[in-house]
């Protein structure tokens, strides 16, 4: 029997596999290649994507059924967390990039598993156009290397409330110690992952510079198992940084949250700064710590002196390690970066998101670190696996090249009964790491897994029951109406 | 290692090519081969066969698609200092600097001992003490005991991670590898460290004293290579 899906879905399906292909080979090779002496990086990248591929469907089934995909972007716009720009986008790509490994190897065809990457890729799709609603894009690249998450009131409250700063004053100095800091945690606790850390905007501001919304995630006790009692000095878990800029025009914000700037971006060029913190249990975003410069000041020299000394706690804990926690460690933080939707929906649990699957463990044995280094680059970087060429006649978005990153789902599916739905329910799962132990971090307080759950459920706010308002559209001819004013209340 | 595809794969592939790299061809060959044998022996259609699970490898399979390799002499690059501490056998060794002893000169006749792209115009150039840090060991002697003053670390690492406890103590870096948007090339504007990324060096060696012309313009990540080998900042070796 042919699937139950229309051609239309499956056109849907195909347009998206193949945007998120151009995107990532994009961003794959105008960034940068990973490497760590301290990580292996390349293994555990390889085996996330097999985690994706063996459990990112029965998950985000579990997730969608709580609170749609939709729903979960609406809220996400609405505060600083891992639903951002980079997390959302970057999902499903490691999802396909577990596919075409294993069609690479001949353990699946493309009819395989088709209910399963219909499915991942519709909860991606909707997630991305209503995280990305306000400019109706659902990449940056898609606006040109643009990135306007916030309507209007948000961009407002945010620059009403920048604390204008010079350089060298003693805000100015701390924030540039702080940033430098908090980058180097970040990108430690994430094992040499940038996920620490996303950027969207810019944003015009009233008088002409421009403003980058600068989130800083994950930073205190939360889903990271070895973050536990290293982090508990840091009192907040998601930092959202506005930064206003003078003479600066941030001419790329990309589908990786990371910008650039033209010229360069420079801190003497910075002319006011914000703080504030939010997550999945906020209604928006909270000032932190911002009642003048001088108390701004104190409390970014306060953090970057705990994030110091956690750098150097987690540093010291993380280089005695095995290889197999590390390459636990980095697959987890790479795989587990949809996680926050299940928060957002209550139904989030560790061993969901912090397991590997034994399917996944499987694949262990392949994984030193020149085979690790090899499959990322031919996957993402130079298209050259053997189940990507699309014969002598195809010529690829950016490489003009023969191959495609990802391989689309074959129509056939529609006209016979040779496909497979899916994965089946996920597997057991195990990990080499220490388990959580320690109470997650949020707005709401220190909270156990069940209490962080019962929260999100228990969310109600007066501005999300208006979100259908909240469009720069309909405030632009209502700017007096209830439904503004109420959205525009600090 | 001489690519040996490993039989045929389970189903035709009207446009299959090899890898472009020989250990992805071999074990993607090998694991292909496997999936042809498992579905021949099976009996079942294509989609019973998926479904059943029976053409997945077991571990021990994939254990001796390795074990060949290295049986053949092979031995792995390694890129994380913890696998070739735990698998000796499997990495080849690290390689270190290189001396050609055939060097170029600075308009002083010093010898240059290498070149590399700059992250951010600095104020001035900087001369310091050139100290390789390349694992663990040393990063931990630092942070235990401090940097010393005036380091030049000579990193061969680009990633963020594994100097990052005392990347802030130092005078300058030297990173044999990367990009200037190079986590570490990132961290090091964040810090003010000045910072040369890409770098290749001839002849530098431990403790040697450097001047490295941090104050030319930082590269352009968009340069094509003629340019980008243009806007090279020398490294000299003074002492």
């Amino acid at each position: 029997m042919p699937i139950k899906h229309s051609y239309v879905d499956l056109l849907e399906t195909n347009n998206f596999i193949q945007k998120w292909a151009d995107s990532f080979f994009f961003q794959c090779t105008t960034r940068t290649v990973q490497e760590s002496k301290l990580f292996p990086v390349n293994p555990y990248i390889t085996m996330s994507y097999y985690n994706a591929w063996a459990r990112y469907p029965e998950v985000l089934r579990k997730v969608d059924a709580a609170m749609p995909a939709e729903v979960i972007g609406d809220r996400a716009r609405q505060v600083g967390t891992y639903v951002n720009t980079i997390s959302m986008g970057v999902g499903p790509q490691f999802y396909l990039g577990g596919r075409q490994w294993m069609i690479d190897m001949g353990l699946l065809k493309p009819t395989d598993a088709v209910e399963d990457v219909i499915d991942v890729i519709d909860f991606a799709r909707r997630l991305n156009m209503s995280y990305h609603r306000s400019e109706n894009h659902i990449m940056p690249s898609d606006g040109n290397h643009k990135d306007q998450i916030h309507t209007a009131r948000q961009t407002e409250f945010f620059e009403e409330h920048a604390i204008g700063v010079t350089p060298g004053d003693q805000l100015h100095t701390a924030f540039t110690a702080f940033m430098a800091a908090v980058s180097a945690y970040g990108f430690l606790s994430h094992c040499e992952c940038r996920l620490s850390f996303c950027n969207h905007g810019p944003y015009r501001t009233k008088d002409g510079n421009q403003m980058l919304v600068r989130d800083a995630l994950d930073l205190s006790e939360c889903d990271f198992p070895w973050m536990d009692g290293s982090a508990s000095e840091i009192e907040h878990n998601n930092l959202t940084i506005p930064v206003i800029m003078k003479d600066t025009d941030f001419k790329m914000v990309d589908d990786w949250g990371s910008f650039e700037a033209s010229p360069s971006y420079d801190n003497s060029k910075l002319v006011a700064v914000g703080l504030f913190t939010s997550d999945w249990l906020s209604d928006g975003y909270i000032p932190v710590h911002m009642g003048d410069a001088t108390e701004l000041a104190e409390y970014f020299d306060d953090q970057r002196e705990k994030m110091e000394a956690a750098t150097a706690d987690m540093w010291r804990m993380m280089a005695g390690w095995t290889r197999e926690q590390m390459v636990d460690a980095g697959l987890l933080v790479y795989y587990a970066i949809l996680k926050d939707v299940a928060h957002f929906a209550g139904v989030y649990e560790q061993s969901d998101w912090f397991d590997v699957d034994e399917r996944t463990q499987l694949f262990r044995p392949l994984m030193n670190d020149e085979y690790g280094n090899s499959a990322i680059a031919e996957l993402v970087g130079l298209i050259s696996l053997s189940s990507q060429d699309r014969g002598p006649h195809r010529m690829a978005r950016y490489s003009r090249e023969t191959g495609e990153m990802w391989t689309s789902i074959p129509y056939s599916v529609l006209a016979d009964d040779n496909w497979t739905a899916g994965v089946g329910p996920m597997g057991a799962g195990s990990s080499s790491l220490p388990p959580k132990t320690a109470k997650w971090t949020t707005t709401q307080g220190k909270l156990t897994q069940d209490e962080c759950n019962a929260a999100a459920k228990a969310f109600h706010s007066a501005k999300f029951d208006l979100r259908y308002y909240d469009d720069d559209v309909w405030a632009k001819n209502n700017p007096d109406a209830e439904q503004t004013t109420t959205l525009a209340a600090r | 290692m001489t690519v040996k595809t490993q039989g045929v794969g389970p189903y035709p592939d009207k446009w299959a090519r090899e890898s472009a790299t020989p250990l992805v061809e071999r074990y993607h060959s090998a694991v292909r081969a496997l999936a042809a044998e498992k579905f021949e022996r099976s009996g079942m259609s294509w989609e019973e066969a998926v479904e059943a699970g029976v053409l997945l490898p077991t571990r021990e399979e994939l254990e001796q698609i390795e074990a060949d390799v290295l049986a053949e002499g092979y031995r792995f690059d390694v890129s994380a200092t913890i696998s070739l501490k735990e698998e000796p056998d499997k990495y080849k060794p690290l390689a270190g600097i290189t001396d050609s002893g055939e060097h170029e000169t600075d308009e002083e006749g010093r010898p240059i001992v290498g070149t590399g792209d700059n992250v951010f115009k600095a104020p001035a150039d900087i001369t310091g003490t050139a100290r390789y840090i390349s694992d663990v060991d040393r990063v931990m002697e630092m942070l235990t005991e401090g940097v010393p003053d005036n380091t030049v670390a000579i990193i061969d690492d680009s990633g963020g991670t594994l100097t990052a406890p005392i990347l802030g103590d130092f005078t300058a870096v030297v990173c044999m590898g990367g990009t200037v948007r190079s986590h570490l090339g990132i961290l090091t504007r964040e810090y003010n460290v000045p910072c040369l990324m890409n770098a290749e060096l001839d002849g530098l060696a431990d403790g040697d004293e450097v001047l490295v012309e941090y104050s030319k313009p930082a590269a352009d990540a968009y340069a094509d290579a003629d340019a980008a080998a243009h806007h090279r900042v020398r490294i000299v070796k003074v002492s």
